[in-house]
């Protein structure tokens, strides 16, 4: 059987999506181009011949790249030992775009490669007004030209017999201007093997990383010596194919009237009208955020039951012992901690699958720009920020959309800042222990600290853009060009596949991170290195004779956690957390934390010997562990452990921490880079740790 | 005829047709999403507070949103 590899190539919005789902029949599979993260689609399609891999490359106009997923198109199509270098290259358009299409086309055909040319959404072109005279466009563009409608099928069995087709010779449309005449003979003495317009594209583009330095600087002295200035180059191609390709379709593709557009236009002067437009868009946020705490609510109750009745099972099979611990406390206790933000991310994905498949998005880009740029974010960002205060997990991952790598970059930093649903138990512990419960000028105090907080994250993501965007350097100047394309009713399928891939991608890529640390976690609270964590009973009888058996069981649990590793290490990093008020317990409490902010309130719970399942939703639990950890009493100070400077240093801490390693693994996997991870985790903690400390001092 | 005002001073509604440009820095994208010359263009909306403009490109019936600050490099004339 023969393979090949086939590429589609088109610009955003015209159906190639829809289309690669419809050839691979979701036989498919999303990794990362190698070094960045640019999803890489790449299905398969066997026919009784052939066994075809085809590619979907990133949406774009040009192969003159401006966006990370840009340069993935040129490097794989102007690279033959690439290992995605295709076979054939089909080129994807929609009616009322097919100039644009034709760019791309005759690019991609002058670099050297075969292509077949696709026009998709063929039932738009009546409802647009059009007239295309395809044997004319045949013979214009010196290839077989395709009609096909992605969202119904019809004609994907003719584009997939034509994967086999042998193409005549291609004569290049675009005359390189006379003035650069020189400047491309000096270039073609440095590349002798490759087409002219190959050459012209080197000389044409600033950084090409498949190329080595010393061809690349070769280049810079061809560049410098002639005065050429790679912008001006760009743009006098464009402009010539433009001028060009208008004149030459002026006989083959006929405009009435549009009539999509003007229902388009209806709908816009709503959705984004100056004021209308964000009322809707908030009111949109509002009802998405009920949706992801009503919908997931119950689901995620469901999780939690079926995780519990899991380690029953276990801890009813296995015997008692280490590799049951291990299981129901590390193993399923980690796991269940992803599973159970599934629900969240399943409900946020269809949102925003849905707002990107109807077009909406691109509005609500055109109406946040203005506001998130003074941070050096893009409208783009307030995506990833809005879902931030459900769950950073899928927020950081919905940053995808943007295509300024720094941009990209700043918001997935700063979005874990926005207050997710796992500070809030932390939160309500907190205020309920040092905020009176009393009003002020008719408000509950304790709901305006609850709200402050929300406040504070808002504020802390965006004055650390502020700072972090002095401090990252930007590989391209920001600019904002994109098209609002007409609205759409979403094509389900698309939507269903999308959110699919990102739950999967989320549960594998994040898990292994998380799984690795609750075990390590595990180890360290249950292993001590002593007699004293193996032998608690004596040493608990000794310290208090008067304790009856029950007493000393109770304890038990406490001080076993007080002398495991986890309890060394709460008290190792003691000096480090008392100037902010903290003691070893708390520290316990932030160490474990670590793994997820959620898990204080259970290792508090433990610390105080009330066991493990508190649920801080249940009055009478809440108060048990309220009065404890009220009557707790600093034995560094003296006075009480949870005081009005030591709450605030707590809140304050866990407002900025980075304390979710399922966030820090995301963020591994979104920017590909451990460097930033760690700044990210670094700034925070830091920043977390300045604040409170600060706001004891004054406090205390 | 005006030759050199900036697509920045258009308001909502107003047509023009794109003459040339301030500067060789605006990137390749900008012209293939059909900010060429002599295309004719209308302003169809505008974000509050100096925010993006959308602009409908008319020859491709297509809409894009571009910043202020890209729209100020761009000459028209205004029809």
């Amino acid at each position: 059987m023969k393979r090949k590899t086939i590429a589609l190539l088109g610009n955003p919005n015209v159906g190639k999506t829809s289309l690669f789902n419809r050839l691979t029949k979701l036989n498919q599979k999303v990794g990362n181009y190698p070094g960045i993260t640019v999803d890489k689609r790449i299905g398969t399609l066997k026919t009784n011949t052939t066994e075809y891999k085809i590619i979907d490359l990133p949406g774009t106009y040009t192969l003159f790249p401006s966006s990370l997923d840009e340069e993935v198109v040129f490097n794989i199509l102007s690279n033959q030992t690439n290992e995605d270098f295709p076979d054939l290259t089909v080129v994807v358009t929609e009616p009322s775009s097919i100039n644009r299409g034709i760019v791309i086309y005759q690019q991609v055909r002058e670099l050297g490669l075969p292509a077949i040319f696709v026009v998709n959404m063929i039932d738009e072109v009546d409802q647009k007004g059009l007239h295309i005279d395809y044997p004319a466009l045949e013979n214009y563009l010196q290839t077989k030209v395709l009609k096909t409608n992605a969202r119904s099928g019809e004609g994907i069995d003719q584009l997939i017999q034509n994967f086999n087709i042998e193409l005549k010779p291609y004569f290049g449309a675009f005359d390189l201007p006379q003035k650069y005449q020189d400047a491309l003979h000096d270039a073609k003495q440095v590349f002798p093997l490759a087409t002219e317009y190959l050459t012209w594209q080197y000389l044409a583009q600033n950084s090409i990383s498949n190329l080595s330095l010393e061809k690349r600087s070769a280049l810079q002295r061809i560049r410098q010596s002639h005065q050429l200035d790679i912008q001006e180059l760009q743009k006098d191609e464009s402009i010539s194919r433009h001028d060009k390709i208008a004149k030459n379709l002026a006989s083959i593709i006929l405009k009435k009237e549009n009539k999509r557009l003007s229902i388009t236009e209806k709908v816009d002067n709503l959705l984004i009208h100056p004021v209308l437009g964000y009322v809707i868009f908030f009111g949109l946020l509002f009802l998405i955020f009920q949706a992801i705490y009503s919908w997931a609510g119950p689901l995620m109750d469901g999780i939690d039951t079926l995780f519990v009745s899991l380690s029953d099972a276990i801890a009813a099979t296995l015997p008692k012992g280490p590799l049951s611990s291990l299981l129901i406390n590390g193993v399923i206790a980690g796991i269940g901690g992803i599973v159970i933000f599934l629900p969240q991310i399943v409900i946020l994905f269809l949102f925003i699958a849905i707002m990107e498949e109807t077009g909406y998005m691109s509005r609500v880009v055109f109406l946040m720009d203005r506001w998130l740029r003074p941070f050096g974010l893009n409208g783009k960002s307030v995506i990833p920020l809005m879902s931030g205060a459900a769950c950073a997990i899928p927020a950081v991952m919905s940053a995808r959309n943007i295509e300024n790598p720094k941009e990209r970059l700043l918001t997935i930093l700063v979005t874990p800042f926005m207050t997710c649903s796992a500070r809030l138990p932390i939160y309500i512990v907190i205020i309920g222990l040092v905020i009176p419960d009393e009003t002020f000028l008719g408000f509950n105090l304790q709901g305006i600290t609850l709200f402050g907080m929300y406040i504070l994250g808002i504020v802390g993501a965006l004055l650390s853009a502020l700072i972090l965007n002095k401090i990252i350097k930007s590989i391209r100047k920001s600019f904002l060009i994109f098209e609002l394309p007409t609205y759409k009713v979403p094509d389900w399928k698309n939507v269903l596949n999308t959110v699919w891939e990102k739950s999967l991608g989320f549960l594998v890529g994040a898990g292994k991170i998380i799984l690795a640390i609750s075990i390590i976690l595990w180890v360290l609270g249950n292993f001590g290195p002593n007699d004293r964590f193996s032998n608690p009973e004596t040493y608990i009888a000794e310290a208090n004779p008067e304790f009856s058996q029950e007493e000393i069981d109770n304890e038990v649990t406490a001080y076993k956690t007080e002398y495991s590793f986890l309890g060394y290490l709460g008290r190792g990093i003691e000096p480090a957390i008392k100037p902010l008020g903290y003691d070893w317990k708390i520290g316990i409490g932030l160490l474990a934390s670590f793994a997820a902010r959620e898990v204080f309130v259970g290792t508090m719970a433990v610390v105080y010997s009330l066991g493990e399942d508190i649920d801080i939703e249940d009055e009478s639990q809440k108060q048990t562990l309220f009065g404890r950890m009220k009557s707790e009493i600093n034995r560094n100070t003296g006075k009480p452990t949870y005081n009005f400077a030591t709450g605030i240093s707590l809140l304050l801490f866990y407002a900025f921490a980075m304390q979710c390693m399922a966030t820090i693994g995301v963020v591994k996997r979104e920017t590909g880079s451990w460097k930033w991870t760690l700044i990210q985790t670094g700034f925070m903690t830091g920043l977390a740790y300045l604040v409170a400390l600060v706001a004891y001092q004054l406090l205390k | 005829m005006q030759n050199n005002i900036t697509l920045d001073k258009l308001k909502k509604g107003e047509k023009a047709t794109i003459h040339s440009f301030k500067s060789n820095e605006l990137p390749a994208k900008f012209y293939e999403l059909g900010f060429t010359p002599g295309a004719p263009i209308e302003i169809k909306h505008i974000a509050p507070l100096k925010g993006p403009m959308c602009i409908n490109i008319i020859e491709q019936d297509s809409l894009i949103a571009i910043r202020r600050k890209e729209a100020n490099l761009i000459l028209i004339s205004r029809i």
